[in-house]
């Protein structure tokens, strides 16, 4: 995706969607977390999902990446599908993520967490492990590289620390080697779980920018589920609207800030078509 | 801060002030343990016997045996070279911080660690329980300094955590205090010695010939130790950091961002900081630094090489005993190394090890003796099927490794304490499955005349003799065996796998979304396992030459696990140190405190008599709980941790007062460990 070409707030109607779901459904035994959730994301897109705690969001992640596995529905990624797919095998038909508490891999440091990230870009098995042939050798030079490379996207912070242990860091620079272990992987969708969570203003926005460029640098397209409405409204082109599960809203920023079913999903009034049968949202 | 005083070209000879104390207080701690080594204990019948062995060999213990000689040689020349080049690098790499009382300390410490172990060795007359006395006097001494530190109110000062950037002009300053350092170490020892040597000759237990050699050693050594200095200077300048003119950097040049060293190292925590303090030049603790181990390894590896030849001059007698010991201590190793690999590096709770390494034993059982016959029909050579010993070290290996697999397979998916308990199972059903297979394993009456290893014999190759009465090829054959396994160990910890090991013990959720197949990485940590046990199990049966079913036990995998946790999870010297200890404590020690115990000359033999119905083999077990207990509580991370296993042990006991971390980090424990579901 070249990065001079402007793209459009809004589904484009020409592309293939990168990301589809289709009526995905998710019952834990008696509890149905996400129900017939329907949507699509188009390749170069920013979209957020939205929605009240207890929604589904994550759950909807975890869904996508393989980590549980729907109930009914179908979910494609360029068409093909996704479901039954183990983590790891999601992660190499192009897609990586990050998650809402930080999994770091807390006892290694900066460049050995974003070296596991490249596992799936890496040849060597155990008997290139054993002799080290060159051709080995020469792979964990430029993985090394290529560390190096995927850090300092995000300037000199994490270069700096590159040898200091993640647990060692601060919260928002742990954020960002998450993202870089991500990106190590080199995916074409990216899930970024709450991302500003527990930042303040300065690295709420900071984090704002690094998101777009991942879109307009890398050429990725980017899945985020958000809490502030502020990043949301400012950064999507497309937003999706959760609450008990289900779909409730979705298309261009201001059409979701003015809808009347997601304010009361916020705010907790009954909206007027609720009012009218009488049972609370 | 390092001061690089203004008279640098002031001469070999003369020191200023400064170094003047710091030689002393190397000397002083070097030369008393090397002095009691040699003159107290047997160095110096080591150096007499080798000299003698040259010259006239019917008055040398070696008595005539070249290669002993030889080995005897070598081992003298590199073990004094490596311990003059050490004091050249710990007065290089000593920042000279500790003052006085580190001084003090320092020499107290050299002669716990070092005099005191000495000498109950040679009192003793045994390697493992000097050493295993040496450990109870040590703790007392321990006990007793932090008394009188608290007397003295004297609290060492913390290593420093500020790291150094060195230039030329004092790397080359480092250079020469090591030439100093070594120089006066050679030469006060060399004389030291010569005074022995003439004091003995005029008491007539020495020759002339030895004599002539003193002095000719005493005009060498000088010379021997400004060389070996400039050596200990090498590895002292390696260890410092080096002033980068245009931020050079680790990285490869495709960024154009770069980030000099100096910069990275200003930028490092506290805790980040003291480890890498702890192996930079200049040190407040170089005898613990990573420069001191690289001679400390010198020095272990040329004694365990050449430990066959030097036991008959330690110890008088009972070197065969020691040496069949040894030999089973070996493999005990192998088994801790691949265990390691299992629980240590992939982080598996696997109960059930000891199943592998059964497997192991009776695949060479079966294969390499009559039984192949009495299975397959096939008659074999007598002649030429032992060489099959050889290949079959890999099969076997092999063979074990893809049992691994198969008993991986259907029971990896499980979560940590179902997998323990599932390999606890075959742990308990592989010995029992041979043991009832008895029409083919012969069960408990065991298969007999398992050939052992064949090496032909040539005019240039001499025979060895693989007897069972013959420890010594077999005491090589393990330490070749341990090596490779230490290689093969390093090779896959450092390595794309090795970080998927460590990746999955630490976060599965994380690992599998970061790409790693849980199943097939937990597969190869299960196989790779499984091979080492397979090693060790073919060595096992070849070496015995009988195999039963009852010298297994489903509770050996406790004591191979129990190794593998005392030593220090996932750290390779620390396993290797587990497996000595353990074996020691629960073979070694105890047999021979009875075996001394009925000596009527011992020590013990008072003991016996009040106690005859006592046998020490009886509190074997007890003593095993005990220290499994007092390991738990005092240092769970294990004797030599690995780095990775300290912090994750005591990452919440240390100080986090790093200005960088705003909140509690998240991802510390108790920190929303589980996905919430939303």
């Amino acid at each position: 995706m070249s990065s001079d070409q402007t793209w459009s707030t809004g589904p484009s109607v020409i592309a293939e969607p990168l990301l589809e779901l289709n009526a995905v459904t998710k019952q834990f035994g008696g509890l149905t977390a996400v129900e017939a959730v329907t949507f699509k994301v188009y390749p170069g897109q920013i979209v957020s999902i939205i929605g009240p705690n207890g929604a589904g969001k994550t759950t909807v992640f975890n869904l996508i990446t393989g980590l549980y596995r729907p109930s009914s529905g179908a979910i494609r990624l360029a068409g093909q599908s996704l479901v039954g797919l183990s983590p790891d095998r999601v992660v190499l038909r192009g897609l990586a993520r990050t998650f809402q508490n930080i999994r770091l891999f807390n006892n290694m440091t900066v460049v050995e967490n974003v070296l596991v990230g490249l596992h799936t870009q890496l040849q060597a098995g155990i008997i290139g492990s054993l002799f080290r042939p060159p051709a080995v050798v020469r792979e964990e030079a430029n993985a090394h590289k290529r560390a190096i490379e995927l850090l300092s996207f995000f300037g000199m912070a994490l270069l700096e620390h590159q040898e200091e242990y993640v647990m060692n860091l601060s919260y928002a620079d742990r954020r960002r080697v998450e993202i870089a272990r991500a990106l190590a992987a080199n995916p074409r969708l990216l899930l970024l779980d709450e991302p500003t969570a527990g930042m303040n203003e300065a690295e709420t926005l900071e984090a704002v920018k690094y998101i777009r460029r991942l879109r307009d640098e890398l050429g990725l397209t980017i899945l985020l589920i958000e809490h502030k409405l502020t990043v949301t409204m400012g950064i999507s082109d497309h937003i999706i609207v959760l609450d008990h599960g289900r779909k409730i809203a979705e298309g261009l920023p201001e059409q979701v800030r003015r809808n009347e079913e997601v304010i009361a999903a916020y705010l907790g009034k009954p909206t007027s078509a609720q009012r009218g049968t009488g049972d609370k949202g | 801060m390092l001061n690089v005083p203004e008279s640098i070209d002031s001469g070999l000879l003369a020191p200023d002030r400064h170094l003047r104390a710091l030689l002393i207080k190397w000397l002083v701690a070097l030369l008393i343990p090397v002095a009691v080594f040699t003159f107290l204990w047997s160095g110096e019948a080591l150096e007499n016997n080798v000299l003698l062995g040259i010259f006239s060999p019917q008055q040398s213990l070696f008595s005539g045996n070249v290669s002993a000689v030889v080995q005897g040689g070598i081992f003298c020349a590199v073990f004094y070279a490596a311990l003059i080049a050490l004091v050249g690098y710990l007065v290089a790499a000593d920042d000279g911080r500790r003052g006085r009382y580190g001084t003090i300390e320092l020499w107290a410490d050299m002669i716990a660690y070092t005099v005191v172990p000495v000498l109950l060795i040679s009192w003793t007359n045994d390697l493992v329980i000097g050493l295993a006395l040496s450990v109870v006097v040590i703790a007392v001494y321990l006990f007793l300094r932090r008394r009188v530190r608290d007397v003295l109110h004297y609290l060492p000062p913390s290593p420093l955590t500020n790291i150094q950037v060195i230039d030329e002009e004092q790397r080359a300053f480092l250079s020469r205090k090591a030439r100093i350092g070594s120089f006066w170490f050679a030469t006060i020892f060399a004389v030291i010695s010569l005074v022995v040597d003439v004091i003995f000759f005029l008491l007539g237990s020495l020759s002339t010939m030895l004599l002539i050699w003193a002095v000719i050693r005493t005009l060498i050594l000088p010379l021997a130790g400004y060389l070996l200095g400039w050596l200990g200077g090498v590895v002292a300048v390696r260890q410092t950091i080096r002033e980068s003119t245009n931020g050079t950097t680790k990285n490869g040049t495709s960024v154009s961002r770069r980030v000099s060293k100096r910069q990275q190292l200003e930028r490092l925590s506290m805790a980040r900081a003291r480890e890498e303090a702890r192996n930079l030049v200049p040190n407040d603790l170089p005898l613990q630094s990573r420069g001191a181990w690289r001679f400390y390894v010198v020095l272990i590896t040329a004694f365990v090489l050449f430990y066959p030849v030097l036991d008959p001059i330690f110890f008088a007698f009972g070197t065969n005993g020691r040496l069949v010991g040894y030999d089973d201590l070996g493999y005990y190793v192998i088994l801790a190394l691949g265990l390691n690999i299992v629980v240590g590096f992939a982080g598996l709770l696997d109960l059930g090890y000891v199943a592998f390494f059964v497997l192991g034993t009776y695949t060479w059982a079966l294969i390499g003796s009559d039984q192949f016959t009495v299975i397959t029909g096939i008659v074999t050579n007598p002649q030429i099927w032992p060489w099959f010993f050889w290949p079959m070290l890999i099969i076997g290996a092999i063979i074990a490794a893809l049992w691994g697999v198969l008993l991986g397979a259907p029971t990896l998916r499980l979560r940590g304490d179902y997998l323990a308990i599932v390999t606890l199972g075959f742990g308990e059903i592989i010995p029992l499955f041979f043991q009832n297979l008895d029409k083919y394993t012969k069960g408990t009456n065991g298969v007999s005349g398992i050939y052992h290893p064949f090496t032909p014999c040539a005019s240039w190759f001499p025979c060895i003799d693989w007897s069972s009465y013959n420890p010594v090829p077999y005491y090589y054959l393990i330490l070749a065996l341990i090596v490779l396994c230490i290689f093969v160990n390093l090779r896959l910890r450092d390595s794309r796998l090795g970080r998927a090991w460590i990746a999955i013990r630490e976060d599965e959720i994380a690992a599998s979304s970061s790409g790693i197949n849980l199943v097939k990485t937990k597969l190869f940590a299960f196989a790779a396992g499984a091979f080492f046990a397979g090693i060790a199990g073919v060595y096992h049966a070849a070496k015995l030459g009988t195999v039963a079913s009852s010298d297994f036990n489903s509770t050996d995998s406790f004591v191979y696990l129990a190794m593998v946790v005392i030593g220090g999870l996932g750290s390779i010297p620390g396993v290797i140190l587990g497996a000595v200890i353990v074996y020691s404590l629960n073979e070694l020690i105890l047999a021979q405190l009875d075996t001394i115990a009925t000596n009527p000359g011992s020590f013990l033999y008072g003991f016996k008599q009040l106690f005859p119905a006592f046998n020490f083999t009886d509190i074997r077990n007890l003593l095993f709980g005990l220290l499994l207990i007092i390991i738990m509580i005092f240092r769970p991370e294990g004797l030599i941790p690995s780095a990775r296993r300290r912090r994750e042990l005591h990452q919440n006991t240390e100080e986090t007062a790093e200005v960088g971390t705003l909140d509690e980090p998240p991802g510390s424990r108790g920190f929303e460990e589980e996905i919430r579901v939303e």
